[in-house]
């Protein structure tokens, strides 16, 4: 157990990588708000979105393993804790856009309202005022949340009282609620009004499925990392395929939902809906559209079928990695075609926003490793969890 | 198939466990092992090999997956074309649903359906108690005695190691 408790210290090496990734991305970015204001904010938009998503599906993991009472991921939690650090950082960024640049969203401003005329309740609940501040309590209910969960999980680390335990139980169960209800309207408010005159009534849970995927996606690519080192020890087999069985089934649903919202779309056929599809299917976006598909779905289902392959580190790291670059793709496809032609563009701004991401991403998980033990020492689960048979 | 078993009776999981990988190491047959609750690693102890019936639910997913679209394709498409809102005859977005869950209802219903062809359970059929006790605190080794090279002295040693509680050979094909 000792080798758990040190402090997690990556090599100098990883660091420097992750910190050139942030600066890259952030200069690309930069030279974007200054030569294409429009796309660049609207990338940078999508990137601080991603994060907040990858820090929401920490803390949805954990919460929920509490409310499960599940025992196999006590050894794991340390991973999904410090993914949370994600949710701050990346809901700086969106607040930013929201602040600085409202004129990305279609909405924003006199000539849209006079434009379109009186358009009832859209017109209030796409306010500027009301949208800010309904983005600042969803953000601050959140990090409450995180706040209150990995205080009683660090402090249960010396104390190991099962209290701790229980506290946190009825705590995550209260976060699932309030998340579900919170980022339903979270994703229609900040993706979903880019096309204003767009709905989709699965938008939400569309939106969770791909929160999630991704966020397991980047756990088991943590877990497979930690594994060659700090945590060989600690975490099995055993753990490492319970989690890429976890990313298989929310593949799935992901299709699942993804396909949902095509397919009652293109069934009824109304105007108003199918424009959405029709941008995104059009001349060369199709391939586009069928690569999210094949890259979130199709290949990982098809690479983690065989148990082998989900006790398999470089194969799970290889679906891990196929299903982030779906996750990129998917993300590209909701948020920029309303502002490119017939044809997709990727520019320097896109680059630098998935870039950023990336070593912005790797610098806050890393800084929320080394908050606290690798190891979740003081939980009363944790044999269990060390023990674990899948 | 006459068989001659013995079969051995132990007190806790750490002995079954012991006990199981030992005999199979040292080259006896395992015909099977039974505990009153599921026993993690015994499978490996046993030295069993992986259960194909996977691949069963795979292929019977596959094939009622495929025989499905087809058959969609060829009703509302070829046979009987139908106009549904002006779409397309063949429109494969309209067939996903039912194709997935014939998929699932295929690969369900067949593997169930195998499972209990090749474990050979059917309705009427009498269980078989190796030992009293084993649904309750009993668990019980049953080895095969192979051919003449079988040595039950060495096999009792071996299963004393372990704190064997009773050895008792049956015979007959009442075990599967």
């Amino acid at each position: 157990m000792k080798a758990e408790t040190i402090p997690f210290s990556p090599s100098a090496r990883v660091l420097r990588r992750f910190q050139g990734l942030a600066l890259a991305g952030l200069l690309a970015l930069g030279a974007g708000f200054y030569f294409a204001p429009q796309r660049a904010w609207l990338d940078f938009l999508m990137a601080s979105y991603a994060l907040v998503c990858l820090g929401l599906a920490g803390l949805f993991f954990v919460a929920l393993h509490y409310a499960t009472g599940a025992g196999w991921s006590v050894a794991i939690r340390r991973v999904p804790e410090a993914m949370t650090a994600a949710l701050p950082v990346g809901a700086a960024g969106v607040l930013a856009v929201f602040l600085v640049r409202p004129g990305i969203y279609s909405w924003y401003g006199e000539h849209f309202s006079t434009a379109e005329g009186y358009m009832g309740f859209k017109q209030t609940w796409l306010s500027h005022p009301f949208f800010v501040g309904r983005a600042v309590f969803y953000i601050a209910l959140w990090m409450i949340f995180r706040a209150v969960l990995l205080r009683t999980s660090r402090g249960q680390d010396s104390t190991g009282a099962f209290a701790a335990t229980q506290k946190n139980t009825a705590v995550g169960t209260a976060f699932l609620v309030v998340f579900g209800l919170s980022f339903w309207l979270a994703s229609y408010d900040w993706v979903m009004s880019l096309e204003p005159h767009w709905y989709s009534t699965i938008f939400g849970v569309y939106n969770f499925a791909g929160l999630f995927e991704s966020g397991l996606a980047v756990m088991a690519l943590l877990v497979v990392w930690l594994r060659r080192d700090a945590l060989r020890e600690t975490v099995s087999r055993e753990h490492l395929q319970d989690l890429s069985t976890l990313l298989f089934a929310f593949a799935t649903f992901w299709m699942y939902i993804w396909f949902s919202q095509y397919m009652l779309i293109w069934y009824a056929n109304l105007p108003e809906e199918t424009l959405y599809f029709i941008k995104r299917t059009e001349g060369p976006w199709l391939v586009l559209f069928a690569m999210t598909a094949l890259l979130n779905w199709i290949i990982p289902f098809f690479l983690l079928l065989p148990r082998g392959n989900k006790r398999n580190s470089r194969v799970v790291a290889w679906a891990a990695v196929i299903v982030l670059t779906g996750r990129a793709l998917d993300l590209y496809m909701m948020f920029l075609p309303p502002v490119m032609g017939a044809n997709p563009e990727f520019h320097l701004w896109e680059a630098g926003a998935f870039l950023g991401l990336i070593g912005v991403f790797g610098l806050t998980v890393i800084r929320g490793l080394r908050q606290a033990p690798l190891v979740p020492v003081g939980d009363p689960y944790l044999p269990e969890s060390l023990h674990y048979h899948a | 198939m006459n068989r001659r078993m013995i079969v051995a009776s132990f007190s806790t999981e750490e002995d079954i466990l012991g006990v199981t990988q030992a005999a199979h190491a040292d080259g006896l047959k395992v015909v099977d092992v039974y505990t009153p609750y599921a026993v993690h690693g015994l499978d490996t102890a046993m030295g069993m090999k992986r259960s194909r019936l996977a691949w069963v639910c795979f292929a019977a997913g596959m094939v009622g997956a495929i025989l499905k679209l087809w058959f969609e394709f060829w009703t509302a498409g070829v046979d009987w074309p139908v106009n549904v809102g002006g779409k397309p005859w063949n429109s494969l977005p309209a067939y996903v649903p039912v194709t997935f869950e014939v998929m699932v209802l295929s690969a369900g219903l067949v593997t169930v359906f195998v499972f209990l062809v090749i474990s050979k359970l059917k309705p009427g059929k009498s269980p078989v108690l190796l030992a009293e006790g084993i649904t309750n605190d009993t668990f019980v080794l049953a080895i095969e005695e192979e051919d003449a090279t079988f040595d039950p002295v060495r096999v009792r040693k071996l299963f004393e190691r372990f704190n064997v509680r009773s050895i008792s050979e049956r015979y007959g094909e009442e075990v599967s």
